[in-house]
């Protein structure tokens, strides 16, 4: 059984969002939905500043909190290292939001109306260019039923009243693809892979770099590992934050 | 209404113009809760003012979670009072048991509906959270314990405290002896009978007492657990959920044990001993929370996190401290007129009373307070600090649900005696029978 890891190269980081972008093409995720968010930070007084970023998928915790607070096991933790969602037994308490120290949990506050980030049938742009043709937002995938629990799991289904977040793209890594961030960014900031295979990319970027995980003291034990960086600290602001809209 | 219904005591059977005018005020607030929860159902938790926190900004638990907390504390007095008389023989408090175990009901049933107000799937909710209930969550204790384990416990204690009086409400003819016989289910009042009623009653409130403490405890663990939430992980959350739900459930019983007195043709039966009970209770509890509130603000001032501090300045300077000082100014002051009445000896119903109503409003707001900073500005990562404001829909949900409770309570003293009779009627009834 593999133990999926994630690292995340901070000082190849530039910002440019494109990971949040190919995840919420993968995931269709509502609007103001953010299963992977890239933090634009600031450090320091005009002309002494330092600008830094920091993308925050979930942490797929070891000890995750949210798992060990959902009153029904609907989050549950899989031997590989996924931290999932099974949308048909989440009861929309948002006890595993409440106990996340991430923020990487985005409730279903309604049904969701547009089909994906991009409403395809209601921009007139978008619509002509496609003429006609709209690409398909539900993918079969996502409904089936993953790992060997058989469970299933929210990713670009999206129902009322359930708890959503990233998924490290179940549906691509059964496969054998990569997550859908780490496939996309331009400069190769994520590795994804088997921490007990020594020849693993995430192995040997965690040999060769030093590296911390985010907000260890809480006692989580994330799957995320940052190479290269430093974790915010006390005087770090963000700037560009996005603008979460009336919510979804 | 009828001269044969009017011979039973304590206002039972008859209802008057006042009652049904309250009544129909209590449905009319009722009906509209129901009309918004219709709402927030169809259109989902939009229409209230939850979000997401994080890049949303927003709490994503607010005045269901504060109110959810607030009923359960609630529901602390009846069996508390109940128990005490019970177990440590206060027979000055008997007047006020069977009042006291319908607030426990109530309040409990209450706790239970908001809990459901709250989910985004409430019908999955009433299937799933026993069908896949985890212990392990802190979230048990507040659902599946709570409604399973401590509201049936207190409704078999209620039910088994009314027998005696259901027995002899059944000798009387009436349009409810059918009821009252049903809820006898046998009972005579001989003497062995009696003993072992007494001896049944006595072990479950034993019983009850753990489990009254476990069910507030875990709900403060709903909170204190939470190590990556500053203002939350605390171990003095669920001893100070304890503390505040005695509290909030003795201030209620000290009003609705002055309504009774008022309003209740008998009530005097409720004497001024009865307030002089419960305000002791409420200025030792009053004290004692006092001393937490001081405990957790010294721990947090002199060791606490960078985030934790900044959290604390939040409640005592910043945005929250309206709340904070409305709620612990309310809190001085209940003590203080407990206090003066103690040491002066001379106690007023009117003061227990408005002492009962200030705790009430701690109790309120510190809920509150509890539940919402550390969602808005508690986040360990650098987010935008958050907001919530509740809207329409949360409001008329909740005082839908406490004019449900309300009318609940006004209705049953209408059909079964609100105060146990006293031994004394017995006699009387016995010779009378004889």
């Amino acid at each position: 059984m593999p133990r999926y890891a994630m690292t995340i190269d901070l000082s190849r980081c530039m910002g440019c969002r494109a990971c949040m972008e190919a995840c919420k093409v993968e995931n269709a995720t509502p609007e103001a939905h953010f299963w992977m968010y890239v933090f634009r930070f600031e450090e320091g007084e005009y002309p002494n500043t330092r600008l830094s970023y920091l993308p925050r998928p979930c942490q797929h915790c070891d000890n995750a909190p949210c798992v060990k607070v959902c009153p029904v096991g609907a989050r549950y933790k899989r031997e590989d290292g996924f931290v999932l969602t099974d949308f048909q037994r989440c009861i929309g308490c948002r006890y595993c939001e409440v106990a996340c120290p991430y923020g990487v949990n985005y409730f279903h506050w309604k049904e969701p109306r547009k089909a994906q980030y991009v409403d395809w049938g209601q921009d007139q742009g978008t619509r002509q260019r496609a003429a006609g043709q709209s690409p398909p937002w539900r993918k079969p995938e996502h409904e089936q039923r993953h790992g060997s629990e058989r469970r299933l799991t929210v990713g670009a289904v999206h129902v009322k009243g359930v708890m959503g977040k990233c998924t490290f793209c179940v549906q691509r890594v059964e496969k054998g693809l990569e997550p859908a961030c780490v496939a996309n960014c331009p400069v190769r900031v994520f590795e994804f892979g088997d921490l007990d295979d020594p020849e693993s990319p995430v192995s040997r970027r965690l040999k060769q770099s030093p590296h911390f995980r985010l907000l260890e003291e809480v006692g989580t034990q994330p799957r995320v590992f940052y190479l290269n960086g430093a974790p915010p600290s006390a005087e770090t602001r963000q700037f560009y934050p996005v603008k979460g809209g009336k919510g979804a | 209404m009828t001269t044969r219904a009017s011979a039973l005591p304590y206002g039972v059977g008859r209802i008057g113009r006042g009652a049904v005018a309250l009544m129909v005020l209590l449905l009319l607030v009722a009906a509209v809760g129901v009309i918004a929860y219709v709402h927030q159902f169809r259109q989902g938790l939009i229409v209230t003012g939850l979000r997401d926190w994080g890049t949303l900004g927003g709490a994503p638990w607010g005045v269901y979670i504060a109110f959810d907390v607030y009923f359960v504390g609630v529901s602390f007095a009846g069996i508390t009072v109940a128990a005490l008389i019970r177990l440590l023989n206060l027979q000055h408090l008997r007047p006020i048991s069977r009042m006291a175990e319908l607030l426990t009901i109530v309040s409990l049933m209450l706790a239970g509906v908001t809990i459901l107000a709250d989910l985004g799937q409430p019908l999955r909710g009433i299937v799933n959270l026993f069908r896949y209930a985890r212990p392990q969550s802190p979230f048990f204790g507040t659902f599946s314990l709570v409604i399973s384990g401590y509201l049936f416990a207190s409704l078999v204690y209620f039910y088994l405290a009314g027998r005696r009086d259901a027995y002899l409400m059944a000798q009387q003819p009436s349009p409810l002896r059918g009821f009252y016989r049903l809820w006898a289910a046998g009972y005579r009042d001989t003497p062995a009978q009696r003993r072992r009623h007494e001896r049944v009653s006595f072990w479950l409130a034993l019983g009850i007492i753990p489990l009254l403490i476990t069910a507030h405890s875990t709900l403060g663990l709903v909170f204190g657990l939470m190590s990556g939430r500053p203002g939350w992980f605390s171990a003095l959350q669920a001893p100070g959920f304890v503390v505040m739900a005695g509290l909030s459930g003795i201030g209620h019983i000290a009003v609705l044990a002055a309504i009774y007195r008022r309003f209740l043709p008998g009530g005097e039966r409720i004497d001024r001993l009865v307030f002089r009970w419960l305000g002791m209770f409420l200025l030792i509890l009053g004290l004692t929370y006092v001393y937490f509130t001081l405990m957790e603000l010294l721990t947090t001032g002199y060791a606490g996190t960078h985030k934790e501090q900044e959290l604390a300045r939040l409640l005592l300077l910043g945005r929250y401290a309206p709340y904070f000082w409305v709620a612990m100014g309310a809190l001085a002051l209940a003590i203080a007129l407990n206090a003066w009445q103690a040491f002066t000896g001379r106690w007023s119903i009117a003061l227990v009373v408005a002492s009962g109503v200030l705790v009430n409003i701690t109790a309120i707001g510190k809920r509150l307070l509890i539940v919402t900073p550390s969602l808005t500005h508690g986040a360990l990562l650098p987010y935008e600090p958050g907001a919530y404001v509740p809207t329409w829909v949360e409001v008329a949900i909740i005082l839908g649900l406490m004019a449900f409770g309300a009318l609940a309570i006004l209705l049953f003293g209408k059909v079964f005696p609100i105060i146990e009779l006293a031994p004394e009627t017995e006699r009387e009834r016995k010779e009378a029978l004889a």
